[in-house]
Order: C-alpha cells, then sequence, then structure tokens
C-alpha cells in the first residue's frame, strides 16, 4: 500500500469517526412520550404464537393481542384484572364462565372485537388443544365456549378447576380475519402461517400496540393501536432490540443506546448504578438448584437415594456463602419448590413455615457416618465398596453465578467426604443427560445443576414434579402417587384458601425428599434510564408476559 | 480441472452426508427443546416428531434430505418455521458487507505490515510490525471485541446492524448508519485476521528480498520503493493471494463470536443458534452453504496457483 493510500484509509476512519460522534439515541428526543428503546437479551424465536417459546414471545404477544384478563401487578398477591372483558362470574358449580366484555371494541383494522371473536379464537386453541395448541393449555374440562351475544362470552365446563382463570386469562385472542385460513383442516397451518408485518404494513392488532417491523434476531418495533380499547400509552413507540452478549447489553445502557433492561447481570451493577442508571429490584420467579436423581429403579450410585444421605448433602451446602459470593447480595436463601415471589389470583403461594437446614458440616459429617459411610485414605468416603464421587451434570445457561455456586457447593461436600465433578453442556444435552431416553428413563445420571423459570400460578411447576410429567417437565425423577393425588385435588379446589394448604403441604412433601435442593430464589434486577419513568415492576421485570401496565403508562420525566 | 471438479462435487456429498448425521448423533434433542413450554405434553412431543419428519428411520430421513436438495428445497427451520434458504439468505446478505470489509481491510493492513518488518527487518520498525502482528494473531477475538466495545462505548454503535430508532430515512443516512455499526465488528475482524496476512506476507518478502534480481535492482540504483513494489512485492504476493482466495472461502461463515458479541444478525449467528436449539435444518442448511463456498474457493485457488505460477501446471 502506498503511502497516500494509507494516508486516504487513515482520513476515511477519521471521518467515519466524526460523524459517528454527532450521532447519538433518538430515545428520548422531546417528544410527548418518546420511543422507549428495550434491550433484551432473551430475543423473539417467532411471532407465531402457535411456534415461538421464548419469554419474549409471550410478553410481545400480551402486547400486541388482546386477552380477557390481566394480572394486577402493582398487587402482592397478584390478583385478575380485566382487559377485553370488564367483569367475569363464575356459577355457583363453578362449570359455567362468564365474561362481560367491553362495547365497541375494534381490531386495528377496524374489524369488530367482541365475544365471537374470543369465542373462535378461544375455540381454535381448544380444538387444537392436543395439536397445534398444546402449549396454551387451555382448560382440558371446557365442554363449550359460546358468543350468546357480541358482549357475552360464556365458557361450560364437564368439572370445575382452579386453574381456569390461569389457563384462560391471558391467552392471546388472535384476528379470525388472519388467522381463518390457516386454522382450517387439521390446524398444521397454524404451525406455518407467517405471522409477521408485510411491507409497512403493521400486523393487525388489538391489543395497545401494533408491531410495525420485525428482523429476527435483531429487534421488533411497535407503535401504539389507535384502535385499542384501554388506556392510551403515553409513548410514541418502543423497541425490543436482541443483545446476544450481557456486556454489550450493559454496554449499551450506559452509553444511552437503549433505555431500559429486564434482568441485568448482578456483576454489571455497580457500573450501572456509577452511570446514574436507575436500578429496579424485586423478588423474582426464577430459582436454582440441585437436583438429585430420584428415580427409584436408578441402578448406581443407589446411597442417593436414600434420605439421610440427602439431608447431609443439604446441610453441606452453605447458601449464605452462594448468595454473597455467587450472587454477591442479589438472591435470596431457596428452600420449596415453590418460590416467595409466586402468586396469583390474589394469593401468596410460598409455604413461609418450610425453612432451608443450616449450613453444618459437623452434623453432616455425623449423619453420613451414622448411615455406615466412612472415609477412605483419600477423604472421600466409601458407600457400598464405590467412592462417593459424582458428576454434577451442569447446564450451561447457568454459567457465571452457577458456576461460583458450583464451587462453594464442592467445597462443602468435600468437606464431609463426597466429591464432585462438574460436566458442562449445553441445556439440550443436560435434559438428555438426566432424561436418558424413553428406555432408560432417569436411570443413568446422579446430580444436576439447573433452573425453573415458572409462572406465576403454581400449578405448572407442581405439574413438573408429577409422575405423568416423565419425559418432558419433570427433570428428577421423582414420582409419587401420594403428590399426583394431591395435584389432582389442588386443581380440583376452586376456594384458594384451601388450594393453599394443599399446596403447601405439596411443598413441604418434596422439601423432604428433596429431589431438588432449591438453594437460591433470584432477586430480579431492571435497570432504565433515568430520562424515564412510569415502569411498574412485576416478579417477571418491567416488560412480561403478565401486564401491559409499564408500556401504558411510561413515558419520559 | 476435470478431475477437481469431480473431486469438488464428491467432497460437497460427503460433507453433506457427514453433516445430516453428525448432527443428529450430537446429545440433545430438537423436539425436546420445543416441546419445554408451559402445557407441554407427550402428545405435543408426538405431534412434533411426526411434524419435523422425525418419527422416521434417520435412513428414511436422509433419503428425504436428499431429494429435498436435489430439488433446491433446504428444508423448513424447526424453531421459526421458515424455509431455510430464506433464513441462511437473509443471514448471509447481513454477514457478508461486515465481513468483507473486514477481510479488506485485514488483507491491507496485513500486506502493509509484512512489507514494513521485511523491508526493516532487524530494526525497531520491523519488529514492532511483526510482534503488533503476532499479538493480534493470538489475541482471543471475543476478548478483543469486547474490548473495542466497551472502548468505543458512546462513540461507536455496540450492536446491531442500524439504528432503528434513526428519524432520518433518506438512503445517505441509511447507508452512513449501516456503517458506523460495521466499524467495530469489521475493525475486530480485520485486527483478528491481519496478523496472518502480515506474518506470511513477511516470510515471502524476506524470501524475494534475498534473491538474485532483488540484489540486481539495488545495484542499479533504484529506489527502495520501486524494488519493493515492482520486484520484491509482486514476486512475494503467490502464497498471500492463495492465502486471500483461502480466506474468501470462509466469508460466509461469518464470525461467530464477532456476530454474538457486536449482536450481528449473520449466518455465523444463525449456525450458533441452530447448535443450541438442535435445528437440523438450518445446521444442515448453513453449513452445506459454507462447505460449497469453502470447496469453490479452494478449487479457485487452486486454479489461481497454477495461473500464476505456470510451473506448477507443468
Amino acid at each position: 500500500m502506498s503511502t497516500k493510500a494509507l494516508r486516504n484509509l487513515i482520513a476515511a476512519v477519521a471521518l467515519l469517526l466524526t460523524v459517528t460522534a454527532c450521532g447519538g439515541g433518538t430515545g428520548a428526543s422531546g417528544d410527548k412520550g418518546g420511543v422507549l428503546r428495550i434491550g433484551t437479551s432473551n430475543g423473539i424465536d417467532s411471532l407465531n404464537p402457535f411456534v415461538g417459546i421464548n419469554q419474549d414471545d409471550f410478553a410481545v404477544w400480551l402486547h400486541i393481542y388482546p386477552s380477557l384478563l390481566q394480572y394486577d401487578t402493582t398487587k402482592p398477591g397478584m390478583p385478575y384484572k380485566g382487559s377485553l372483558a370488564e367483569s367475569w362470574k363464575f356459577a355457583p358449580d363453578h362449570k359455567t364462565l362468564t365474561f362481560a366484555l367491553r362495547k365497541g371494541a375494534t381490531w386495528s383494522d377496524g374489524a369488530a372485537l367482541d365475544a365471537n371473536s374470543a369465542a373462535w379464537s378461544l375455540g381454535i386453541m381448544h380444538k387444537f388443544k392436543d395439536g397445534a395448541a398444546a402449549k396454551w393449555g387451555i382448560n382440558e374440562n371446557i365442554d363449550t365456549i359460546t358468543a350468546t351475544d357480541p358482549q357475552t362470552l360464556v365458557i361450560t365446563f364437564t368439572k370445575p378447576t382452579a386453574t381456569t382463570l390461569y389457563a384462560l386469562g391471558n391467552t392471546p385472542i388472535l384476528p379470525k380475519q388472519v388467522w381463518e385460513k390457516a386454522a382450517s383442516g387439521d390446524g398444521k397451518g397454524l404451525k406455518t402461517f407467517v405471522n409477521e408485518p408485510k411491507g409497512d404494513q403493521p400486523m393487525v392488532s388489538g391489543g395497545p400496540f401494533m408491531l410495525t417491523k420485525f428482523v429476527k434476531d435483531d429487534l421488533a418495533m411497535f407503535k401504539p393501536n389507535p384502535n385499542w380499547y384501554g388506556a392510551k400509552p403515553r409513548i410514541d413507540g418502543w423497541g425490543l432490540q436482541t443483545f446476544k452478549n450481557k456486556d454489550a447489553l450493559v454496554t449499551a445502557l450506559k452509553a444511552n443506546e437503549i433505555d431500559a433492561v429486564g434482568g441485568v447481570p448482578v456483576t454489571a451493577l455497580s457500573a450501572l448504578k456509577s452511570a446514574g442508571i436507575t436500578i429496579d429490584e424485586g423478588e423474582g420467579l426464577a430459582m436454582r438448584d440441585l437436583i438429585i436423581n430420584s428415580n427409584p429403579d436408578k441402578p448406581k450410585h443407589r446411597e442417593l437415594l436414600k434420605a439421610d444421605v440427602r439431608k447431609a448433602m443439604e446441610m453441606a451446602i452453605d447458601r449464605k456463602a452462594i448468595v454473597e459470593t455467587a450472587w454477591l447480595g442479589k438472591a435470596t436463601e431457596g428452600s420449596t419448590i415453590i418460590a416467595p415471589a409466586t402468586a396469583s389470583d390474589g394469593q401468596k403461594w410460598h409455604n413461609d413455615a418450610i425453612k432451608p437446614l443450616p449450613f453444618d458440616t459437623t452434623q453432616a459429617n455425623a449423619l453420613l457416618d451414622q448411615a455406615g459411610y466412612a472415609k477412605g485414605p483419600d477423604g472421600v468416603r466409601v458407600a457400598d465398596g464405590h467412592k462417593m464421587s459424582y458428576e454434577v451434570i451442569f447446564a450451561d445457561d447457568e454459567s457465571g453465578e452457577g458456576d461460583r455456586a458450583f464451587q462453594i457447593i464442592q467445597s462443602g461436600f468435600k468437606e464431609v467426604g463426597i466429591a464432585l465433578s462438574q460436566k458442562k453442556v449445553d441445556s439440550s444435552a443436560a435434559w438428555d443427560a438426566v432424561y436418558c431416553d424413553d428406555n432408560c428413563q432417569y436411570r443413568d445420571f446422579d446430580l444436576a445443576m439447573w433452573d425453573w423459570f415458572p409462572s406465576a400460578d403454581p400449578d405448572f411447576m407442581l405439574a413438573a414434579m408429577t409422575c405423568a410429567s416423565w419425559g418432558d417437565w419433570n427433570d428428577t425423577g421423582y414420582c409419587s402417587k401420594e403428590f399426583d393425588a394431591l395435584q389432582a385435588q389442588q386443581k380440583d379446589s376452586i376456594d384458594p384458601a384451601a388450594r393453599k394448604k394443599i399446596i403447601d403441604q405439596m411443598q413441604q412433601m418434596v422439601y423432604d425428599a428433596r429431589p431438588y435442593i432449591i438453594l437460591t430464589y433470584d432477586t430480579r434486577l431492571d435497570a432504565w434510564s433515568p430520562k424515564w419513568d412510569g415502569f411498574i415492576p412485576s416478579s417477571q421485570g418491567f416488560f412480561n408476559n403478565f401486564s401491559t401496565q409499564t408500556l401504558e403508562q411510561v413515558h419520559v420525566k | 480441472m476435470l478431475k477437481r471438479l469431480v473431486f469438488a462435487v464428491a467432497t460437497v456429498f460427503v460433507a453433506t452426508t457427514l453433516n445430516f448425521f453428525l448432527f443428529r448423533v450430537l446429545p440433545g434433542d430438537a423436539i425436546r427443546n420445543l416441546a419445554r413450554v408451559p402445557h407441554a405434553s407427550p402428545q405435543l412431543q408426538a405431534e412434533l416428531r411426526k411434524q419435523f419428519g422425525l418419527d422416521k428411520s434417520p435412513w428414511e430421513q436422509y433419503l428425504l434430505y436428499l431429494r429435498q436438495l436435489l430439488h433446491g428445497n433446504l428444508g423448513i427451520s424447526f424453531a421459526d418455521q421458515k424455509p431455510v434458504i430464506d433464513n441462511v439468505m437473509q443471514a448471509l446478505v447481513n454477514t457478508l458487507p461486515m465481513v468483507l470489509v473486514g477481510t479488506v481491510l485485514a488483507i491491507v493492513i496485513g500486506i502493509a505490515t509484512g512489507v514494513i518488518a521485511a523491508w526493516w527487518r532487524g530494526s525497531w520498525k520491523g519488529s514492532v510490525g511483526t510482534s503488533t502482528a503476532i499479538f493480534f494473531y493470538a489475541v482471543p477475538t471475543q476478548w478483543l471485541a469486547l474490548v473495542l466495545l466497551i472502548a468505543f462505548a458512546g462513540v461507536l454503535p455496540s450492536h446491531g446492524m442500524s439504528d432503528p430508532y434513526l428519524l432520518d430515512d433518506s438512503w445517505t443516512a441509511h447507508t452512513l448508519d449501516v456503517g458506523r455499526h460495521m466499524l467495530l465488528p469489521s475493525l475486530t475482524l480485520a485486527l483478528t485476521l491481519y496478523g496472518e496476512y502480515a506474518l506470511i506476507t513477511r516470510s515471502a518478502m524476506l524470501e524475494t528480498l534475498g534473491e538474485d534480481y532483488v540484489l540486481t535492482a539495488r545495484a542499479k540504483g533504484l529506489r527502495p520503493r520501486v524494488i519493493v513494489r515492482r520486484h520484491a512485492l509482486r514476486n512475494a504476493m503467490l502464497p498471500v493471494t492463495t492465502l486471500i482466495a483461502l480466506s474468501l472461502g470462509y466469508l460466509v461463515a461469518g464470525a461467530i463470536l464477532i456476530e454474538t458479541v457486536f449482536s450481528w444478525p449473520g449466518i455465523g449467528f444463525a449456525a450458533y443458534q441452530a447448535v443450541i436449539q438442535r435445528d437440523y435444518p438450518m445446521l444442515q442448511g448453513t453449513f452445506l452453504v459454507l462447505t460449497v463456498s469453502v470447496i469453490f474457493f479452494n478449487l479457485l485457488a487452486d486454479l489461481l496457483y497454477a495461473w500464476l505460477d505456470p510451473r506448477i501446471s507443468e
């Protein structure tokens, strides 16, 4: 390269840098509400409600499609509140549910949004509940879904169910005029329908916003739906930008390239605070756990099935150190499979009476000595002729805080004569290692470290512990007929207080059996620019699939 | 030539077959991934398995895949149910400009550094050129990307291809915006790549600088710039040209780490996502495009080499 060419190149780069320096964010640019720029590390994998599975997918659908109800996240018990339905009423036998819908609601294209729309959409979800619409879990006890008039939706059930509102409430209502063709025949077209904006035309919406632009793995853009039946949003629009690297996400927030982030890493907190970013923290739904294989037929290392060994293992875990060191104080010590933040229908579901065992290696050593597992010359105990040395399957989405937690657990276990090694694999391979396959269900693993991001109602988490969940959600091999019977009871129990008693009992059962040792509950950490105001927190963060409150109210200060 | 072409086609076929079976023996299962949603049931898993043809035997799936491939159909992505060809092309269109700019920059800086290091070998200029090249060659890509990202925070955009909130929607504003977004990822790529070009150029230059015709040029009193440009560099370009042709084959692979750090929605990132999701059709599609491009540019490098140095053909 000649000197002249090199000079030209340097000049070009300098020019580009100058132009860049003159650019800048456009989020809060002095308009009446501004454009809120949200950064996410989750992202949208598909906008088709029959395909997408990411948390952000569900949140986006809630913001572009109407639902009968939403959660009121401003109240501790997260009661339901009306959305398209102004009110709802169960018949005394709880086998008929009547929704009174708003008058005059329309889709963004002007078509009527009424009980007929809801009946058609929920009918499709119900019709294909074992196929394309399986993930929406429309109540299996539904008998009929009828619009008796444009403002009245009546749903009848073969038997009453406690989770009826949870199953139906914020399920998106899809526009018939868009989806009718895809829903014909066997419903397979529902899964292949490309549900994205076409050209400059926003998608037909019935929620507070319309999706105007979507680039997979990059961004989605929204503007207010002028026909939205609820309170008019104060912002001019919002965008959801996907970051695949959390350091980049934090850097972008500090550099004013984005305005708000849900779920910032604990290690970024001090840097964000120094940059003047507002941090909001509260109870989160997520929890981290150590899984002990509970399949009674597991052929190897059967000492892990013994109650005292499990108890000793819990005593050898220093949860306080995990909270302080791994999570820098931004977590709480775990106990039961229902996180303290779990709340729905006005009820909090965590069993406060269950307390984790304190860290006590002396007591843990005593329990293992009593069990007859003496320490060998290398300090590792011997059980039934083999060393108590185990591999921990470690899902790599737990990396970072989870790695540090593992080291603390490993150190505690070493003190009681149990050796642990970490086998880090991605989530898909972790599930394979835990489940094995249909011919060797839960027989090949001993221990695993993973997490749960449950929903607002405890039903999902409890269902994951049942025998029927083997092969899909159950990742412990736990199976108890007594627990399954209680699960059926809690679903049938329509009185929240009575239901809570059953759920408390179920939490105690699982805690005592220890298929999981719940290590910590996450602290939810949201961050936003001090230029913005009006965020409504929830256990899932300000951008969630519980409520559209934040994006209706958020605005430039 | 014909022999080379036949070999290239056979290699594509073997690579396609390997790709098909390799991804399926990976631990993990696309269906179990997709079925891990609230209210999932064994029926959902069975439905998905049937829908994606995974209920058939591997051989049946393979024959089906080959038949589709012969019809130019790369299948449907498990993750978003869109045609793989559309996803791959979109990602490729995003990747190519960024990687192309980075590679060109790397070639230019690499050759310049290599020439300087060779000409001033033994002096501090040569040592600085060589050691800097080795440093950037050895540095982990994601570390360098993060350092640049943090260093230029607030000055240069740190993610994505463009600013979706740009008020000025003119072509010029959009182009400048994409240019600004491309700067950091392209610069990272250039810095991590240029060391290789610099070292190869230096080595080739040192060889040619020791040749008699260079000594003759010096004896004739030609200026150093003329000696380097007309005599030494031109003859030293043979291995560099081959390296460039080979590098072009990897252009379509994008730069997974760079695309991840800067959230650049390119093909490297799409391949990474497909691995995580066990999205077999997407994996097969991206690796097919990668395989074909590497083989094509290898073939091109072979032909170019023969053209540049006829002794090889002889």
